[in-house]
């Protein structure tokens, strides 16, 4: 056990560290849902991020660490899919990557050169043609996007496709950490300043034990994905992903409440994180899907 | 103890939900988008107008001013089935609930002339001038000013969050005429006055809801204020009693609930972890309900509310969240191009436990006031 980063992964995340610090902060003209900029990815492609994960020192804990920091962003990129899942495909598919499940709307599908199709138990993944799929107007805070028609797909072999949906687990759960985490530093800040009756709203020991259990969830929530992506265990991945979700719905309504009307609107950059987290909350099944893999996974 | 509507409180239901059927029209859903928007605020005043022909606008009010003296279960099962509908009533439903009969209690003559008629035919829309930016949980804080200057007042200073600002026509307006609790008025502005500027603020919940409200060496008359200079909080106090269990919400969230259960059951996707949670859902919609009919009864036989509305409203929070986190995890298309009953009933419901009053000091009131646990020091 050593729970600290190894040298390499030290010099990859601080050189992801210094990438990010270019995207940290939320333009303050934004008012709106979807905050992209392409040139992040254009960095992290040219840093050859999306690869480290392929370099045995590094391996998927790197990528999964990758994930998380680059989730705390304001901007969103296809980033998790790329780093977690891509490399589990059978050839070398072009990024970015999105998932459609059930033939529902997805995040980053209308640019997505890959398609990963979650159809009840079958996997897929196939290169849509440019007309094949839309962009749509959403509350949710990643540019949104659905199939025009259904697609045809060859369904992939059984093994293949619960190794699918295990990375695909422990992306989401990567994802989940680092937006938990930065939802919680925003709304830490905003109590810090903000006072009523004549105090710090943070001093209430009401709004202390809540922030304190938020914090207690997104950390194990971090630890479990990071855990996840070292053994690449199904159960350590349903695992990770059902805390996840769990994680998100408490800490979305507490973080929404300590804000007041403030993180009601487009200026406050709450929503950012938050209608990430609940985009996050109705993948691979929701929690009654990761249930049922811990069901299956962990209680033989 | 019993749970039954008497025959009287089913046939009025009954006639609220007829007239919704023939006034509704098929369009509504895409107005109802935006509680605070212009084509709202138009329909509104079409809508509360034939309610008012219909004798469904202001029954609970008295004769006088236009109603029946209906009761108040009346008074609820109309709001239930208004909001139950999307609220086709707008801002208007404020003007029903507390702002006449708090007229009609503290106004004078020549303000109740001028400012009740219109509300009863359901011409008019008003705003609610409390919260400002440094004074949201802590209203009593506020420090918009309202100077003397002879026979005027002078008001300087900023509000926010405040709906229906857009298209209101007169503001129910706090401001600080001394010092503390006791030096805050009430004035009843026009919204045309010379030095209002108003500006929409972009939300997660719809076009046209929230405001800022800017008011820059706004002259009123000495009459435009509402009851006696410092009155201000025992005023609000009694109207907002008025609307202690506040808004029917569990009764859109259930009949949202239904139709979104009702959407997965028809695509096979009502599955395990979504029956467990709608069924949860469910349970606190109902808790929900009882809880403010126990309000409701009270109020029926003249006992004033105590921390048991505060029970309701926490209880109708949890409703709210548990169905908006149900829709959002079993139908999230909801959120995206999907049903827009259910994103209008989204952007809605993420507001209950903070819109009029957080749930935060609702629930410090029930440990003082229920539990009498000793309060938190100071
Ligand atoms: C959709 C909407 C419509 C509104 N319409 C109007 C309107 O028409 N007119 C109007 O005047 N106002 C309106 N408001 C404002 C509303 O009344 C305030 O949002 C509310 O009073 C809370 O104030 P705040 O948002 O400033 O939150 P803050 O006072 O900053 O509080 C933020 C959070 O801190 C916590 N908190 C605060 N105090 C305590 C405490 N003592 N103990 C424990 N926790 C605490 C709570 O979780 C609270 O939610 C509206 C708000 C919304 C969201």
């Amino acid at each position: 056990m050593d729970f600290a980063p190894n040298s390499d992964q030290i010099t990859l995340n601080s050189a992801l560290d210094k990438l990010a610090s270019k995207f940290a902060s939320t333009p303050t003209e934004f008012r709106g849902f979807a905050l992209v900029n392409p040139e992040l990815a254009q960095e992290l492609e040219l840093g050859g991020f999306f690869d480290a994960a392929q370099i045995p020192e590094l391996g998927p804990v790197s990528a999964a660490m990758m994930v998380e920091r680059l989730a705390r962003l304001p901007y969103t990129a296809e980033v998790a899919l790329s780093m977690l899942v891509k490399a589990q495909l059978d050839r070398d598919w072009p990024r970015p990557l999105a998932v459609i499940e059930n033939g529902r709307p997805g995040r980053f599908v209308a640019e997505a050169a890959t398609l990963i199709i979650l159809d009840g138990d079958k996997v897929g993944v196939i290169s849509p043609a440019r007309d094949a799929v839309e962009s749509v107007d959403s509350l949710f805070a990643y540019p949104m996007g659905r199939l025009k028609k259904p697609l045809q797909y060859n369904p992939l072999p059984d093994a293949e496709a619960a190794n699918i949906r295990k990375w695909l687990r422990i992306a989401l759960a990567a994802e989940a950490a680092g937006l938990l985490q930065a939802a919680l530093d925003a709304v830490t800040e905003h109590l810090t300043i903000r006072k009523q009756f004549g105090r710090p709203l943070g001093s209430f020991q009401a709004i202390h034990h809540r922030m304190a259990e938020c914090t207690v969830l997104a950390r194990g929530v971090r630890l479990l994905a990071i855990k996840a992506a070292w053994t690449g265990d199904a159960g350590d991945a349903a695992i990770a992903a059902l805390h996840a979700q769990e994680s998100a719905a408490r800490v979305v309504y507490d973080l929404h409440q300590f804000v007041g009307a403030m993180g009601m609107t487009l200026e406050f950059p709450l929503h950012l994180w938050t209608y990430r987290l609940k985009a996050l909350l109705s993948e691979l099944s929701g929690r009654g899907g990761q249930a049922q893999a811990v069901a299956e996974h962990c209680f033989q | 103890m019993e749970f039954e509507w008497n025959q009287q409180q089913k046939d009025f239901r009954a006639t609220v939900r007829d007239f919704l059927a023939t006034h509704l029209p098929d369009n509504w859903e895409s107005i109802a988008h935006g509680p605070g928007s212009a084509s709202q605020s138009d329909f509104s005043r079409q809508f509360c107008a034939q309610l008012a022909d219909a004798g469904l606008l202001v029954p609970h009010w008295p004769e006088r001013w236009g109603g029946r003296n209906a009761d108040a279960w009346s008074a609820f099962i109309l709001a239930e089935e208004m909001w139950a509908a999307g609220e086709p009533r707008g801002g208007q439903y404020m003007n029903v609930n507390w702002i006449g009969p708090t007229l009609m209690r503290y106004g004078t003559p020549a303000q109740q002339n001028r400012y009740i008629p219109p509300m009863a035919q359901g011409q008019t829309l008003w705003c609610q001038g409390f919260s400002e930016p440094e004074a949201g949980s802590d209203l009593a804080s506020l420090r918009t000013k309202a100077e003397r200057q002879g026979d005027h007042y002078c008001i300087n200073g900023q509000k926010i969050w405040t709906s229906y600002a857009g298209e209101a026509e007169t503001c129910f307006l706090l401001a600080r005429t001394g010092a503390g609790k006791n030096g805050i008025s009430i004035f009843l502005v026009p919204m045309d006055t010379l030095g209002i500027t108003v500006v929409e603020i972009p939300s997660l919940i719809g076009e046209g809801d929230i405001h800022e409200v800017f008011f820059e060496n706004v002259m009123v008359p000495a009459s435009a204020m509402l009851g006696e200079e410092g009155q201000a909080w025992d005023i609000v106090r009694t109207a907002l009693s008025l609307e202690r269990v506040g808004i029917p919400r569990f009764a859109l969230a259930s009949r949202m609930l239904h139709r979104a259960v009702g959407t997965l059951k028809q695509h096979n996707r009502f599955h395990q972890g979504a029956v467990e949670q709608s069924a949860r859902a469910q349970a606190a919609c109902e808790a929900a309900r009882l809880f403010s009919y126990e309000i409701i009864d009270q109020r029926q036989k003249g006992i004033t509310a105590g921390p048991e509305a505060s029970v309701a409203r926490v209880a109708t929070v949890n409703a709210e969240r548990l169905v908006a986190e149900f829709v959002v995890e079993h139908l999230p298309e909801s959120l995206a191009g999907g049903d827009p009953l259910l994103l209008a009933h989204h952007q809605r419901g993420i507001v209950a436990g903070i819109a009029s009053g957080a749930a935060e000091i609702q629930l410090n009131l029930i440990a003082t006031q229920l539990l009498q646990l000793p309060r938190e020091p100071r």
